[in-house]
C-alpha cells in the first residue's frame, strides 16, 4: 500500500469537505438575498464573487498539497 | 499517468538568468498587452467606434466597480487594478491556445523522456503569481503609509479596536495580513496549474479511452477548455478585486464614530415621493 498515494487522496479528499459546505451556504444566501430583492443583483454579486473566491481558495490549497506530495516528494 | 511538473521547466540560461518556459508565456501576455495598446492609442477617439466600445466594455465594468467599492480616492489605484486584472486574465486566457504545453522538446532518454513545452500558461508558475502578490502587498502598504501616515498607519495595525483586547487581536491580525501574499499567490497559482493538469489528463483520458464515440472524445475535453476560460476570467477578476478590496481597507479612514454614510444619504421623503409621482 502506498502511503504517498493515499496522503494525496486524504488530503484532497478531506480538504475538500469544508469549501464545498462553504460556498453551498454562501451561494444559497445569495439567492436567497436576490430572490427577496431581484434589483439588487448587481449589488450582490461582487461580494458574492469576492467571497466565492476566498472560501474555494481553502479547497485550492489543499489541491496544491495533494498535487505536491504526489509529484514532488 | 499524464507527467506533470510543478516547477517550470526551463528552457535556456542568459548568463546567471533561467529562463522558463512560464516566463515565456507571461513575457507573450505582456506583448499582446502592449500591441493592444499600441493598437487601440492609434485608432481611438472621443466618439467611440464599435471595436473600440466593445474593448471599453470590460474596463467601464472593472471601473464601475473599483468606483463603487474604491471610496473617495479610486482614482489614485484604479490603473493598478486594471493592470493586474488585464495580465492575468491574458496571461490565463493565452494558456489555452493550441501548442502552449503540447508544443515542446523531449528530453531525457530512454524511459524517462519528459516532454518540455515552448510555452507554459503564465499563472502556473509559483514564481510569477507570488511576484504578482508582492506587487499587490506592497502597494497596499504603500497606501495605507500614504493616505494615514506613519504613525497612524502603525497604530491602525498594531492597536486593536476596543484597546484591552491588543494582545489577543493584533497578532491575529498581523498573520491575517501577512498571509494575504501567500493566499493571493496560492489562489492562483493552484487554479492555473490545477486547470492544465485537469486539461492534460482530460487530454489523455480521451486519447486512451477504449470509448472511441468520436463526438464524446471532442465533447470531453472542449467543456474542460470552457470550464478553463471562466475560472482564467475568474481568477482574474479575483486577484484584482481582492488587491483593490486590501487597498481599501487600508486607505480607509478608521475610528469614526457613526461612520454609516452610505445610508445617511436617503431622507424618507426620497422614499415615498415616486410613489405620489406615479399614481
Amino acid at each position: 500500500m502506498d502511503l504517498t498515494t493515499l496522503a494525496a487522496g486524504l488530503a484532497m479528499g478531506l480538504g475538500g469537505i469544508g469549501p464545498g459546505i462553504g460556498l453551498g451556504i454562501g451561494f444559497s444566501k445569495a439567492m436567497e438575498a436576490i430572490g427577496r430583492n431581484p434589483e439588487a443583483s448587481g449589488t450582490i454579486f461582487v461580494p458574492y464573487i469576492l467571497g466565492l473566491a476566498l472560501t474555494e481558495a481553502i479547497g485550492i490549497y489543499a489541491l496544491v498539497v495533494s498535487l505536491i506530495i504526489l509529484f514532488a516528494s | 499517468m499524464v507527467h506533470v511538473e510543478i516547477k517550470a521547466e526551463e528552457l535556456f540560461a542568459i548568463g546567471p538568468l533561467i529562463v522558463t518556459n512560464s516566463m515565456v508565456g507571461v513575457l507573450l501576455a505582456s506583448l499582446v498587452l502592449l500591441l493592444a495598446a499600441w493598437w487601440f492609442r492609434r485608432r481611438s477617439g472621443i466618439v467611440p467606434s464599435r471595436g473600440q466600445s466593445l474593448v471599453e466594455l470590460p474596463i467601464e465594468f472593472l471601473a464601475g466597480v473599483v468606483r463603487g467599492t474604491g471610496g473617495r480616492r479610486w482614482r489614485q489605484f484604479a490603473p493598478l487594478i486594471f493592470a493586474i486584472f488585464l495580465i492575468v486574465l491574458t496571461a490565463n486566457w493565452l494558456s489555452l491556445l493550441p501548442g502552449v504545453g503540447t508544443i515542446g522538446l523531449w528530453e531525457g532518454e530512454g524511459e524517462h523522456r519528459i516532454l518540455v513545452p515552448f510555452v507554459r500558461a503564465g499563472a502556473a508558475d509559483l514564481n510569477f503569481t507570488l511576484g504578482l502578490a508582492l506587487i499587490s502587498f506592497v502597494a497596499f502598504i504603500m497606501f495605507g503609509l500614504r493616505a494615514n501616515g506613519v504613525r497612524g498607519y502603525l497604530k491602525e495595525l498594531l492597536i486593536a479596536e476596543p484597546a484591552y483586547m491588543t494582545p489577543l487581536l493584533t497578532p491575529i491580525h498581523l498573520i491575517s495580513e501577512l498571509s494575504r501574499v501567500i493566499s493571493l499567490s496560492m489562489r492562483l497559482f493552484g487554479n492555473v496549474f490545477a486547470g492544465e493538469v485537469l486539461l492534460a489528463t482530460m487530454l489523455a483520458l480521451t486519447t486512451a479511452s477504449i470509448i472511441t464515440i468520436v463526438p464524446l472524445a471532442w465533447w470531453v475535453p472542449g467543456a474542460f477548455f470552457g470550464l478553463e476560460l471562466l475560472f482564467g476570467l475568474v481568477q482574474a477578476l479575483v486577484f484584482a478585486l481582492l488587491s483593490m478590496t486590501y487597498i481599501t481597507l487600508a486607505i480607509a479612514e478608521h475610528r469614526q464614530h457613526g461612520s454609516g454614510d452610505d445610508h445617511s444619504g436617503e431622507t424618507p421623503e426620497q422614499g415615498t415621493a415616486p410613489a405620489h409621482g406615479s399614481a
